[in-house]
Formats: C-alpha cells, sequence, structure tokens
C-alpha cells in the first residue's frame, strides 16, 4: 500500500478511528500490529512470512544475547541475526546480480558456465527492516540498552507500518519507549500530521510525479544523445524527483505517525542547501547516513585512526552504501564518487586549517587595508551551488539504466556531444526550472530552520490557504498509482 | 498559529473549489468519462479467460473501442466482449501475452491497423502495451481496492478524468510555444470523447455537432502522420513481423482457441492514404495468407464500408451500433461460430 492511495485513505481513517476508541493500550497496539501486516500483506501477503521471521529470530537472538555472558557465545547469537538478515537481504535483493557477476568473470576467465536467470522478487522494504532489526540485536550486543522484554512491543516496533517499507530508520530508543505508554495525538499533533502528510503528498504527487517524472524518465530511456540542455534539465528533474519523492514519503510516514501519537525522526533537512558533501550527508537520508556511520564507519575505526585509514574507511562506507541502494555498479560508482568527494573535502579542509594558521594575521592585515570584508553567507551559497552540481553528476549514475547511458548523459551534459536533437518540450523545461529554482531558494532559506516553526510565525489564514493550495493541487494532479522510488531498495 | 482555524479554512476552501470547478465542468456541458489507464486495463485483462466465441477479447487500437459497440455485442450474443484495445497503441505485444499465457483458449478479434500494426518491434507504439503488460502481474491487492474506491468516485466526478482535467493536461493547453526541433504530442480537443467503466470510447455529441472541433482532430492525425503515403516496413522486418503475429496465433489455437483479424473502417483522406502506404495484397492478404487466420475487411462488405468517419478514423456511436450488429453477423457467417443467442435470433 502507498500513501498515495484512496485504499490507504480508507485504511488511515479506519485505523485513526480505532486508535482513538477506548480500548486498552495493549489491545491498541495489537490493532497497530495488525493494521501494519495488512498494510505490507497488501502488497503481496506470502513475504509477511520474511517479516516475521526477521521479528522472531531478532527477539529472541537479542535475548540470548543478553543473558549469555561468554563472549563467543554472544557473538554466536549476534552472528545467527547478522546471517539471517543480511543472508535474505544477499538472496532477495543481490542473488541475481551475484550470479551475473559470477557469469561474467567465469566467462571472462574461459570457463564456459550458464545459469538461468533467477526470478527473485523483491520483498518491499527489505533493506529498511532488516537495517532496523539488525541495529536492535547489535545495540543489545553492545550493552547500550537491555533487550526489550514485550514481543509486542518489540513487533511493533519492526513492523509499524509507516516507517516499514522506506524508513526513516528508526532506532529501538528512539521508538521502543514510545510504545511502552499509552499514546494519542493530542488535537494540535493532528492537525499538524494532517498538514505533514498533506505537505509530502504534494511533493510526492504534484512535484515529482507529476512534474517531474515525465521527462527525467523520457531522457533517461533513450539510447542516443541529447541536447546539452536537454541532458541537464534530465538530470535535474530526476534530482529534483527524487528529493520530493523521498522526502515526501518521509514527511507522510512522521504526519501519520504524529496523527497516531508517535514521533519519528526528521529524515531530510534541506539538503540541497548542503556546503560540502559532509553536511550533505548530515541532511540527506539521515538515518541512512547515522546507521552507516555507526554500525559500519565507527567500527571500522571512524576518525580515530591514521589519515589513509579514514579515507579507506569513507570509501569502504560509501561504496557499501552505494550498494545498499540496489543491485547494480551504478550504484556502487554513485556511492563511490560520493565517497570520493568527501576524501576530497577532508583533505582540502585538512589543507586549509593548516594554512589558515599561517595566514591569518597576513589576511587581517589585507583586510584592514583596502580589500573588502568578503561576505561568508555568499562564499558558503557559492560552495552550495558547486556542491549541489556535484551531487546532481551524481545521480546520473544513480538514475541511469546502465553505465553506457550514464556516460553518455554525462557526455551530453559536458558539450562533448553537442550535435544532438532536442526533446523536451518548453513547458517541461519551464517546470523543470521552476522547481529547481523553487527547491534551492526553499533549500537555502531554511537550512537552519523548520517547517514548523516558520508556520507558527506565519498568520493562520496564511497558512490554512497554503494548506488547501496544495490539497487542491494535489487532487488535481491525480496521478494517485506512482509508488515510491525508495520502495525498490 | 491557529492550528484549529487554519485546518478549517483549508477544508473549507478545498471543498468550495472542488464544487465549483465540478459544477463549472457541468455547466460546460462535459461527459463523464472514466480513465482508460493500466488499472482499467488490468482489471479488464483479469476477465479473459471465458472459452466461448460470443465473449470475444478485444485486441488493438482506438477502432476496436469506438467502433465494437460492447452494449450491442452483449445484447446480441449475450456476453460482453473483454476490452483490451489500447489507444494509439501496437496491439501485438498483447497478442504475444495472451499467446503466452498457457490458461487463454479464449477468442481474439485482432483489429490491424496497418500504420501501426507493421511498425518494427521495439517501436515507441508498444510503450503503453508494455506498460499494461508490467503492471498488470505486479497489481497488488492494495492496487486493486484503490481501483474499485476510485471507480466510486468517477461515477460521480467529471473532473476525475486526468486525460482531460488533471493539472498536466490543462498546462498542456496553455499556448505556449515549444522549442524549434522538438515534438510535441497535439491535444486532442478537450470534448472529443469519453470512455465507459468497460473500456468502450466514443465521441461526444458535443463533439459530433462541432465541425471546428472535427477538423481540429483532422489537424491532429496530419501531424501524426496517418496521411503520409510512405510505405510501410518490408523485406526481412515485414517478414518477421508476420512471423511472430503467426507464431502467437498458432499458440492460441494449439490450446484450442481462435483468432480472426478484423481491418475496421477509415474514410478519405486517410484511407486513401492507408491504401499507398500498405497496399492490401502486399499486407493484409499477406498477412492472412501465412496466418491461416480468417479476416473481415470493411472494404469487402458493403454494409461495413457505408459510414464516414466523423474524424477520417473513428465510427460515430449511431454507426458503431449498426456495424457491431451487422459484423456479429459476418463473423457467425464466416466462422460457423454460435455468436448469437435466441433472444437476439427474436429481435433481428
Amino acid at each position: 500500500m502507498v500513501f498515495n492511495s484512496y485504499t490507504f485513505v480508507l485504511f488511515f481513517v479506519l485505523l485513526l478511528a480505532l486508535h482513538n476508541l477506548p480500548f486498552s493500550w495493549k489491545t491498541k497496539k495489537i490493532n497497530l500490529l495488525g493494521a501494519s501486516y495488512l498494510f505490507y500483506a497488501l502488497w503481496n501477503p506470502p513475504f509477511i512470512l520474511l517479516l516475521w521471521l526477521s521479528t522472531v529470530v531478532d527477539f529472541y537472538m537479542a535475548k540470548l544475547i543478553s543473558v549469555t555472558e561468554e563472549k563467543n557465545r554472544r557473538r554466536l547469537w549476534l552472528a545467527v541475526s547478522l546471517v539471517l538478515n543480511l543472508g535474505m537481504l544477499s538472496y532477495f535483493k543481490y542473488g541475481g546480480f551475484l550470479l551475473e557477476n559470477f557469469t561474467f568473470l567465469m566467462n571472462s576467465l574461459g570457463i564456459s558456465f550458464q545459469a538461468a536467470k533467477p526470478d527473485i522478487i523483491l520483498p518491499v522494504g527489505i533493506s529498511f527492516y532488516t537495517f532496523v532489526t539488525l541495529s536492535y540485536t547489535i545495540d543489545v550486543y553492545r550493552r547500550k540498552f537491555a533487550p526489550e522484554s514485550s514481543f509486542l512491543n518489540f513487533a511493533l516496533f519492526v513492523t509499524y507500518f509507516p516507517h516499514l517499507v522506506a524508513g526513516p530508520i528508526v532506532r529501538p530508543e528512539d521508538l521502543i519507549p514510545q510504545f511502552k505508554q499509552p499514546r494519542k495525538a493530542t488535537s494540535e499533533q493532528m492537525i499538524w500530521g494532517l498538514f505533514l502528510v498533506t505537505l509530502g503528498l504534494f511533493m510526492k504527487v504534484v512535484i515529482a510525479d507529476g512534474w517531474l517524472s515525465e521527462p527525467s524518465d523520457l531522457i533517461f530511456s533513450l539510447p542516443f544523445p541529447v541536447n546539452p540542455l536537454d541532458a541537464w534539465s534530465a538530470v535535474l528533474a530526476f534530482s529534483g524527483q527524487i528529493f520530493c519523492d523521498f522526502s515526501g514519503y518521509s514527511t507522510c510516514a512522521i504526519g501519520v505517525s504524529l496523527c497516531l501519537g508517535f514521533k519519528l525522526p526528521e529524515n531530510f533537512q534541506y539538503p540541497y542547501a548542503s556546503i560540502g558533501f559532509t553536511d550533505f550527508w548530515r541532511r540527506w537520508h539521515i538515518t541512512l547516513s547515522t546507521w552507516l556511520r555507526d554500525y559500519l564507519y565507527i567500527p571500522l575505526g571512524g576518525n580515530r585512526v591514521g589519515r589513509f585509514r579514514i579515507y579507506i574507511n569513507l570509501m569502504i562506507t560509501m561504496l557499501l552504501g552505494g550498494l545498499w541502494h540496489g543491485a547494480s555498479w551504478n550504484f556502487v560508482i554513485w556511492g563511490g564518487l560520493h565517497g570520493l568527494f568527501l576524501c576530497i573535502e577532508k583533505m582540502v579542509k585538512s589543507w586549509t586549517r593548516k594554512q589558515s594558521k599561517a595566514v591569518i594575521v597576513e589576511e587581517m592585515v589585507l583586510q584592514a587595508a583596502i580589500i573588502p570584508i568578503r561576505s561568508k553567507n555568499a562564499s558558503n551559497f557559492v560552495l552550495a551551488l558547486l556542491t549541489f552540481v556535484l551531487v546532481n553528476i551524481t545521480w546520473v549514475f544513480f538514475r541511469a539504466p546502465n553505465f553506457d547511458s550514464a556516460v553518455l548523459i554525462l557526455l551530453c551534459m559536458f558539450g562533448v556531444i553537442t550535435q544532438a536533437p532536442k526533446m523536451l518540450s518548453t513547458p517541461d523545461m519551464l517546470k523543470i526550472g521552476l522547481v529547481t529554482l523553487g527547491l534551492v531558494t526553499t533549500h537555502w532559506n531554511m537550512r537552519n530552520r523548520s517547517v514548523k516553526n516558520l508556520f507558527k510565525s506565519l498568520p493562520w489564514w496564511f497558512s490554512g490557504s497554503v494548506w488547501a493550495v496544495m490539497l487542491i493541487l494535489i487532487v488535481l494532479t491525480q496521478k494517485s498509482t506512482g509508488s515510491f522510488i525508495y520502495f525498490q531498495f | 498559529m491557529n492550528y484549529l482555524k487554519s485546518v478549517c479554512l483549508a477544508g473549507i476552501l478545498v471543498t468550495l473549489s472542488l464544487i465549483g470547478w465540478e459544477s463549472y465542468l457541468r455547466v460546460r456541458g462535459f461527459t463523464l468519462s472514466y480513465n482508460d489507464d493500466e488499472s482499467l486495463w488490468a482489471s479488464a485483462r483479469k476477465k479473459v479467460y471465458d472459452t466461448s466465441p460470443a465473449a470475444p477479447v478485444l485486441v488493438g487500437t482506438s477502432r476496436t473501442k469506438f467502433d465494437i459497440d460492447l452494449e450491442t455485442w452483449k445484447s446480441i450474443t449475450g456476453k460482453a466482449p473483454v476490452q483490451l484495445g489500447i489507444v494509439g497503441t501496437n496491439p501485438r505485444p498483447v497478442l504475444l501475452d495472451l499467446a503466452n499465457d498457457p490458461n487463454f483458449k479464449g477468442t481474439v478479434l485482432l483489429d490491424v491497423m496497418e500504420e501501426i500494426f507493421f511498425l518494427p518491434d521495439g517501436s515507441f507504439a508498444e510503450s503503453s502495451a508494455r506498460k499494461r503488460l508490467n503492471y498488470y502481474p505486479r497489481w497488488s491487492l492494495s492496487q486493486q481496492a484503490g481501483f474499485y474506491i476510485n471507480r466510486k468516485l468517477e461515477d460521480h466526478l467529471i473532473f476525475l478524468d486526468e486525460d482531460r482535467f488533471s493539472l498536466n493536461s490543462l498546462l498542456k493547453r496553455l499556448p505556449i510555444k515549444s522549442r524549434p526541433g522538438v515534438f510535441v504530442f497535439p491535444n486532442f480537443p478537450i470534448n472529443l470523447s469519453f470512455t465507459s467503466p468497460d473500456g468502450q470510447m466514443a465521441f461526444t455529441n458535443s463533439f459530433l455537432r462541432d465541425t471546428s472541433a472535427q477538423h481540429e482532430i483532422q489537424s491532429v492525425w496530419t501531424n501524426l502522420g496517418l496521411l503520409s503515403t510512405k510505405r510501410g516496413v518490408d523485406g526481412d522486418t515485414l517478414t518477421s513481423i508476420i512471423n511472430s503475429v503467426a507464431k502467437s496465433v498458432n499458440q492460441i489455437k494449439a490450446r484450442g482457441g481462435q483468432v480472426v483479424f478484423v481491418r475496421f473502417p477509415s474514410s478519405n483522406p486517410v484511407w486513401k492514404a492507408e491504401q499507398q502506404a500498405y497496399p492490401r495484397k502486399l499486407y493484409w492478404d499477406r498477412l492472412l495468407k501465412e496466418t491461416g487466420v480468417t479476416g473481415i475487411h470493411f472494404e469487402d462488405y458493403p454494409e461495413l464500408s457505408r459510414y464516414v468517419c466523423p474524424d477520417w478514423s473513428h465510427l460515430s456511436p449511431a454507426d458503431a451500433h449498426t456495424f457491431t450488429k451487422d459484423l456479429t453477423r459476418i463473423i457467425e457467417a464466416k466462422t460457423k461460430w454460435p455468436l448469437q443467442n435466441s433472444l437476439s435470433q427474436n429481435i433481428l
């Protein structure tokens, strides 16, 4: 089930009504759990079993880890959890990819090997819920907290439908405690939650699906080169599309959850105003980047090792982060590019820190003399634009169907191929231009603010009118069946 | 911020706007229409397993959607055909899908509109078919439920017609000149046609009275190349197309199914252009010969060729009614299938 569907509207209305009836807290949690399984099953019922398996195994492995003092035994139970979750993920998500590359490798070595292409369905949300349960067992192993004694609370934590299929990747310590006490949304939370759902749907339905998906899909599906302006437009369209689609989903998830009385973490913080790639990963898919930091980068040594090792750790983290997104070398390249830019940024920062001590006196003299004081805001904006451009270049690999297409688009973007047809109409380019300008401007102005604070500062009639305009545009756009991009990850 | 006042204002503004918009469309005389999308197609695709020739599967372009009147067919045979036609789309991928479905043993009426039918594999004209064929196997329970909920709303709200009144469709009608050299799909007249829940398409009364709208659609066909007399594919490409159709036909026949080709009417100048670009001997006759399939060409029957298409390419609703009656009679005579039920035999 997707948020942008009549089925979900009906489901949510019924669930809200049920959640606000005078049942016991335990009954309400059972209702939420049942609703979450139903939410998932309406996509493909048999795959509930995988979700169930992950839930049951991790609940009991965590219990065993916590009652065992013997180091090897604890490691064994953790290994069971890791093998199950990563095994499921490997099979369903990477099975075909691994076989394809194995076949290629064998054939490259002159060994004739062919295997029938396996027809494996990727269970929706598997990348997300396996990471959620893994963080639980790993944190219990690290003795960060005691395992949850209530199976109901744990099962609800794993399966809670707002975050189940596309995040935010919630940490146990953020969500499980919320299930321990009865919770119901206050009227302010309910209204704000509904506003967030509207905002999320507006981003997804109107902007991502309505205005940006068609030009992006058209150009990226073409087997021939296009005019440089069309290539840039398609990449900017995808850049806007993936942000509005994914951030729209997360915003809906947070809003839906708030209507039920539960708080989910923010997942995006105006990433297209990032100043550098370190800042980008503090603003883009925040719950994934913090998960990778805590369970991959830091265990590898993080920043606590020598400079060369830091760069290696960064690259490993980003390469695996790229691979998490999909079973394709294009995603690995995307992750690798981000890793590379992060490393370059670290090198530059390290070098400038050394230089700045030497020149600080010189600069003070110069500035006092004839050179006007440089605006930090202006230079930050320029750096943010540079970051935005580089992020867009990496999106080419993320979106292109294969490596050759990605290279073709880049050659078109940078004018290496110039004699190529124009494909996008003026209205499409106007929409892309408007959205890109709107996104960059909004992100820059909002980078240190929150939507809630902004709306609190506005008159009620203005907020109400903006809300109405978003709802009307959602109804008029009507692309109600498109699923979210991150469902495929 | 006063949250309650904001939400109340938003609710009032949305309700008034949508009521106003719906009222405006009704006052303007627009007809209720259903979205002819992947979900509608999927709902029809589920129903193809009746093996009776009285409930054939209609595979083709918009001609099959306009020219066969489903209610008339049902009144004659007692069973409704299943409409799998897709506007502006090559029907060969759908034929292949039915051929590869081991459970399909029914009857196919296949629309042969030469300028689309004889396009090479992988052409742009297959994209809508590919979308539907990818969508159908993954049509989840949630999507099915959404479809039926949407159906209830579509029963009453004109503005839910995505093709005509969605935000993007309305924006496409703005007079913004496009970049030179960029092909922009022309807009059809907004009062051209409507779609029924069973996939039936028909011209609106307003279009049939509006000669300027008819000139507009004729201009669209001209822009889309329907008047082109450039010879269609030939050589190995044509042979490959015919062979693939023959293979699909044989697969269906081997399971006890049936296939009949139908060439629906078109009027001059489109008919004249089609004859030049796709001479009957080289395309239609060769297709029938090499597939061994019965074919019904409108040109061969006075009762099928007496019509004038208002837009050169599709029949009016009244003509579709009589055309369908005559077509069922001709199919029955040619194939000896028992199509007419006892009730219709008394009427006819």
